[in-house]
């Protein structure tokens, strides 16, 4: 276990800025998640801390100690890749024991380990075949299990569940945490899964065009975004956001109007959560109305969309909703519903 | 399903053109291996004499001279032409506009004609005119003069560097192709795993390269064995016989001695050394893809 300091860090291609200068620290058996869209710059954060890519400018800090011209071999780190970077030449046994052969074990201790944590994994069975016999899900464990097989300071997973199938990705998912949970070494894990980042996280990085936008708890990220950004890739289905304008304490917009705690402005837009938002018949006293545009129903519940004009509103409803599309409803939020305002031009919170 | 008899018809002009200029050949001069046939004293085959073609070749000093020339050839240039491809490669391996460029004008030696290489070399290991004979001259005194085609081990040697020299690019595009083919990801997991890079090399790369560096070898051993443009132009076999190839002394052979059954034992002699490394690398490729579709 050890606390990971990155202190001015920047990342540059020749005159391509990756990674402009940012400062992140990862505490103490934290499980850290970056999360961001593609080509945010995530992976490139991961893979300095890794080792893998040079640090242009600024310290890196593993255990207090200053690594940046430290190999990979020699940060005490083991990593989890996205398309597992197991060796296929060699069986599930002598992929979780060579990292343990490269620092010197012998073969009765070697073995020891390997059994032990495949076991760890559910990986017992298999120990004997190669990489090209085993389904998606299994070089995963495989993988896994060879960042387990000794204790480093710190692991590192980027994007490991984005190639297996949905179900799976649940299972592993859990799997990862309660790993987590009873080895308590500090992760730093890499995905654009918002999902993932939401269930596994102790904190979530969430990263755009190479920064750091908002670094907090699940919950925080959920609950307070930050700004536009992070308002509209957090969530499934996403945040509603209006824009529209403040006056004499009402947010106006087409086809809403809503009392809001702010003093007057133009050029603001509100976020609202679908599962914040109630139906209730046209007539009534709704906040927003427009006509039905689309039913999803996702099982557990039923996704409203309402549109007025060049407003599309989201509501999450009971899975029983049914109406003709077309119809005229109306959304009011739930008592205690968060309304987030954001200034447009900057994105913002206001 | 209608379009099969079709499909037949378009292949028979290809039939063909490769039985007359190939399966014909190939049958005639099996049958004429089991003949006698001088060409100086007649213009058909001769009697039957069994497998007495066969028997003498291995018999007869200069058949046994060229196979054993022939293997000093094959081991050496493979070796040679497997090792700088593979070093080239891992040099040309990165990206850049160096490593382009390079990647270009490297192929230039193989775009030349091998007897044209063979002349080419001729000329400049002249010991009286050749650039690199003077040139090394100049650099080590004591090479000056050394006359580098007149001596057996020397003109083998350099018989030698021109093939490496021919093959060598061509071979580091195939080693190129296959580096391209080892995930980086299994490079990077050994390097953090703690592998040093010698040991990514041997322990990592090159098994994942096994298949790329056996169709190399095989198809390098295959070229090799059939050496022979390079022996007529630049060493026309000598000094003595030490540079006379297999596939050459059976030139000689058909059409100095004009003995064509004993040319054509020979050549089927040589085409069943091919046939037995072409079996064994298609039974090894067969197995490999076995493991790796189990």
């Amino acid at each position: 276990m050890a606390e990971v300091k990155l202190v001015d860090v920047e990342k540059r291609y020749g005159s391509f800025l990756a990674v402009p200068k940012q400062s992140l620290t990862i505490e103490e058996g934290e499980f850290l998640v970056l999360l961001g869209p593609s080509g945010c710059g995530k992976t490139t954060t991961m893979r300095m801390i890794a080792g893998l890519e040079e640090i242009t400018a600024g310290d890196l800090m593993i255990g207090g100690e200053r690594v940046n011209d430290k190999p990979p071999k020699d940060r005490d780190i083991a990593m989890v890749f996205q398309n597992y970077g197991l060796y296929p030449h060699m069986t599930v046994a002598e992929n979780i024991g060579y990292p343990l052969k490269l620092r010197g074990f012998n073969r009765q201790a070697r073995e020891a380990r390997v059994a032990e944590t495949a076991e760890k994994v559910e990986l017992g069975k298999l120990l004997k075949r190669r990489p090209s016999e085993l389904s998606g899900g299994q070089r995963q464990r495989v993988a896994l299990a060879r960042a387990i097989v000794r204790t480093p300071k710190l692991f590192l997973m980027d994007e490991p569940l984005s190639n297996l199938d949905a179900k799976l990705r649940v299972t592993m998912r859990a799997e990862l945490k309660h790993l987590h949970h009873e080895l308590g070494v500090t992760t730093v894990y890499v995905t654009h899964d918002q999902m993932e980042a939401m269930t596994l996280a102790s904190r979530v990085a969430v990263m755009r065009k190479g920064r750091i936008v908002q670094l907090d708890t699940p919950k925080m990220i959920y609950s307070e975004p930050a700004n536009l950004f992070v308002a509209s890739f957090i969530g499934s289905p996403p945040m509603n956001l209006i824009d529209g304008v403040i006056s004499q304490g009402t947010f106006t917009a087409p086809g809403v109007n809503l009392p809001v705690s702010a003093a007057d402005r133009g050029n603001v837009v509100l976020g609202i959560r679908p599962e914040e938002l109630d139906l209730v018949p046209a007539d009534g006293e709704g906040l927003f109305s427009g006509l039905l545009y689309a039913l999803e129903l996702t099982g557990e519940s039923t996704l409203v969309t309402l549109r007025e004009g060049t407003t599309v509103v989201c509501a999450r409803g009971g899975a029983d909703f049914d109406a003709p599309i077309g119809t005229r409803c109306a959304l009011v939020p739930k008592a205690g519903a968060r309304l987030h305002l954001f200034d447009k031009d900057s994105g913002e919170r206001v | 399903m209608r379009d099969r008899p079709l499909s037949y018809l378009l292949l028979v002009p290809a039939f063909l053109i490769v039985l007359a200029t190939t399966l014909y050949p190939l049958a005639y001069s099996f049958v004429i291996a089991f003949r006698e046939w001088d060409l100086t004293k007649q213009n058909r085959p001769g009697t039957f004499v069994g497998l007495d073609n066969f028997t003498y070749a291995f018999t007869e000093p200069g058949f046994l001279n060229s196979l054993w020339v022939t293997t000093i050839f094959v081991v050496t240039s493979v070796v040679l032409t497997l090792f700088i491809a593979m070093s080239l490669a891992l040099l040309l391996r990165r990206t850049g506009r160096m490593h382009t460029f390079t990647r270009i004008i490297l192929i230039l030696p193989f775009a030349m004609s091998p007897a044209l290489i063979g002349v080419s070399y001729r000329f400049m290991f002249n010991p009286e005119f050749g650039v690199i004979a003077k040139g090394l001259g100049a650099i080590f005194p004591a090479l000056q003069g050394v006359p580098w085609l007149a001596s057996p081990d020397l003109s083998m040697a350099i018989l030698v560097l021109t093939d490496v020299w021919h093959w060598s690019p061509y071979m580091t595009f195939m080693c190129l192709g296959g580096l391209a083919s080892v995930p980086r990801e299994t490079e990077e997991a050994a390097r953090i795993d703690g592998a040093s890079g010698f040991r990514i090399f041997f322990g990592i790369v090159l098994p994942q390269m096994k298949g790329v560096l056996m169709v190399v070898a095989v198809l390098k051993t295959i070229f090799a064995l059939k050496m022979f443009d390079q022996v007529v132009t630049l060493t026309g076999g000598g000094p003595g016989n030490s540079t006379e190839t297999l596939a050459y002394f059976i030139f000689n052979v058909g059409f100095k001695w004009y003995d064509m059954g004993y040319a054509s034992a020979l050549a089927w002699i040589l085409t069943g050394i091919m046939m037995l490394i072409s079996i064994w690398y298609v039974r090894m490729l067969l197995s490999e893809r076995k493991v790796a579709t189990a």
